[in-house]
């Protein structure tokens, strides 16, 4: 059962202002529980990205505080924000492998947090490490593509790729861009089968961003809706009605669906 | 930066391009002005304390001029230009034609063109004179009949022209290789000690790229001796300069996607550059590098002219004595080579594309 007074992740009062002045966040608050699929929805320009940036920290927030296992984080500088993402690994919507390396060489990238800098630079990395890469490869089943350039890959199998990636990270915490998002629809199951796997099978706790609420309702175990950086709904996938999808999305939005 | 600190120092450099063209225009038209009505008098312009007045007092009036246009709200050009990016979207299209820095930018052309005819002594009536025609005719009767026996001695240093400027860009290689990591501005504009060091070595290579090989070959053959050593010294700080603000533009428009996704593994910064963008920036490195040597081939020949070695220095001999068929015939090794490398970095080029 979620314990739901030891939060993996609290943010309180979180605020993102960018230089050119749009308020990405406002004032967010929301606890996020170990062993989560946690899932962000709302329109494009909501803040969804910016709020899993703030959490990694590859943005600093303007305000507001961030607690990653009782850790204030919001303030952390160079090496700690290193030993942070480690912990809090990323995927995106145009997964951002480095197209000419080799699926494996991709992989292995994820450990790079662990490797001494001229370790990595020499491309020297442990057995033990090469080894756990192959068995992620082999967890998302595209093992055999490890020596093809990652360039090569569909957009599902790059996706695979990227989530090997992360997990090689040992995280605790899985955040995912809009990882469907520039995929097919059939694909978009695949991608997020293995996600609801390594969420069950690893422990790992996920916070997702989607665009379907059709895929909201099959992937999520609860749910966070924004609109113009503000939460409008957190809670139960399932309630999300009609009333609820118009107050998110719009009066003239439809919603779409996914099977 | 905050937003309004952003706009206030676009507004500055909007004043200045503004007062600058507005001063310059005062300043060309007096100076016309007095040129076209007694041409004699040109030696009353060679005091120093008249000549600063005749600039610093123009611009003065530019500025006010410029400070009355902008309290008017009136859009200068450099308003125009400096204006952000999100107030610019916000404006509905407005053609040229209507506007005022459209007819500032035209205006500030038209007259400089007028001057320019003027500077250049352009003359329709030179150009087409017939003594002087006889003259070019003469040396290109003669320059189309190449002189065979100078053939070795020329291919021997046009040989050393091109090792000139090979060695120059081998070595330059490796500097501006890593040089570029740290004058590019995404990879050091995250801290005040990196951006100083970005503004550092990149003033300084500006620097070292706004003096010519040319200038660079006369120093060095002082101090290292007239030769090819001299040339090729030359072309290598301008080749690093160079190199440098290309390579490093080429980081500069690498793409974010990988950079976040090394970066998000909670990689360091040697790691994010060697794993997310030294695979996105060889290809174009490689490019540019093999087209610098082309131009440094093409520039061996002209630094050799001042003691730089090679082509130049054999060619420059010869003009000297107006020996201009064995000119001709170097002429023509240099355009044969030129053209070689030419087509030959194209190629290349193109293949890495």
């Amino acid at each position: 059962m979620i314990i739901q007074n030891n939060p993996i992740i609290s943010v309180k009062n979180l605020t993102k202002e960018f230089s050119s002045g749009v308020c990405a966040l406002n004032n967010i608050s929301f606890n996020v529980n170990k062993g989560e699929f946690l899932v962000v929805i709302g329109l494009s320009g909501s803040g969804k990205s910016t709020l899993m940036r703030c959490l990694n920290r590859l943005y600093d927030p303007t305000a507001g505080e961030i607690y990653f296992h009782n850790e204030e984080i919001s303030k952390l500088k160079g090496r700690a924000i290193r030993v942070l993402r480690q912990r809090m690994a990323m995927i995106f919507q145009h997964f951002n492998l480095i197209s000419r390396h080799t699926v494996l060489s991709n992989v292995l990238m994820g450990c790079l947090a662990r490797t001494s800098t001229i370790k990595s630079i020499m491309d020297f990395f442990s057995n033990d490490d090469k080894e756990l890469a192959r068995s992620y490869l082999k967890l998302v089943g595209i093992e055999d593509k490890a020596l093809e350039r990652a360039g090569q890959l569909s957009g599902g199998q790059q996706q695979r790729v990227a989530i090997a990636r992360a997990l090689m990270q040992k995280p605790e915490v899985l955040l995912a861009d809009e990882p469907v998002a520039s995929l097919d629809p059939a694909t978009c199951h695949v991608v997020l089968d293995y996600l609801e796997k390594i969420n069950r099978e690893l422990g790992l706790t996920i916070i997702c961003n989607l665009h379907f609420l059709s895929l909201v309702r099959r992937y999520a175990t609860r749910v966070i809706a924004l609109k113009s950086g503000e939460i409008v709904y957190e809670g139960d996938p399932q309630a999300i009605n009609e009333e609820w999808f118009k107050k998110i999305y719009g009066e003239t939005a439809r919603e779409i669906y996914v099977k | 930066m905050s937003n309004s600190e952003d706009k206030h120092i676009r507004h500055y450099k909007g004043f200045f391009l503004d007062s600058m063209t507005f001063g310059y225009l005062i300043l060309v038209t007096i100076w016309y002005t007095i040129l076209s009505a007694e041409s004699a008098n040109e030696e009353a312009l060679l005091n120093l304390k008249q000549i600063l007045a005749a600039i610093v007092i123009p611009i003065i009036f530019g500025g006010i001029l410029t400070y009355l246009l902008h309290k008017n709200n009136v859009t200068t050009l450099g308003l125009h230009i400096f204006e952000p990016k999100y107030i610019k979207l916000q404006k509905p299209p407005t053609s040229w034609h209507k506007t005022f820095w459209g007819w500032q930018l035209l205006i500030t052309f038209l007259i400089t063109f007028i001057i320019g005819l003027h500077v250049t002594e352009f003359s329709f009536y030179e150009l087409t004179d017939e003594s002087g025609f006889h003259g070019a005719k003469r040396i290109f009767s003669a320059l189309l009949s190449p002189e065979h026996a100078i053939l070795p001695k020329g291919i021997i240093s046009i040989i050393e022209t091109i090792y000139i400027a090979f060695m120059a860009t081998i070595v330059a290689i490796p500097f501006a290789f890593v040089f570029s990591f740290f004058s590019a501005k995404n990879i050091m504009g995250n801290s005040p000690l990196t951006l100083a060091i970005y503004f550092l070595l990149r003033t300084l290579m500006n620097i070292t790229r706004s003096i010519e090989p040319l200038i660079w070959a006369i120093i060095f053959s002082v101090w290292v001796g007239i030769g090819p050593f001299a040339g090729m010294l030359a072309l290598l700080l301008h080749s690093i300069a160079s190199l440098t603000k290309q390579y490093s533009e080429i980081i500069e428009s690498a793409e974010d996607g990988p950079i976040e996704g090394i970066l998000a593994t909670g990689a360091n910064s040697a790691q994010v550059v060697w794993y997310a963008i030294v695979p996105q920036v060889l290809l174009p490195y490689i490019a540019f590098t093999v087209y610098r040597w082309d131009i440094n081939v093409r520039m061996a020949t002209i630094i050799g002219l001042v003691g730089g070695g090679g082509i130049g220095t054999l060619l420059i001999q010869y003009q000297g004595q107006a020996m201009w068929n064995e000119v001709g015939t170097l002429a023509l090794l240099i355009i044969l080579v030129v053209w070689t490398m030419d087509t030959f970095s194209a190629y290349i080029r193109e293949a890495l594309k």
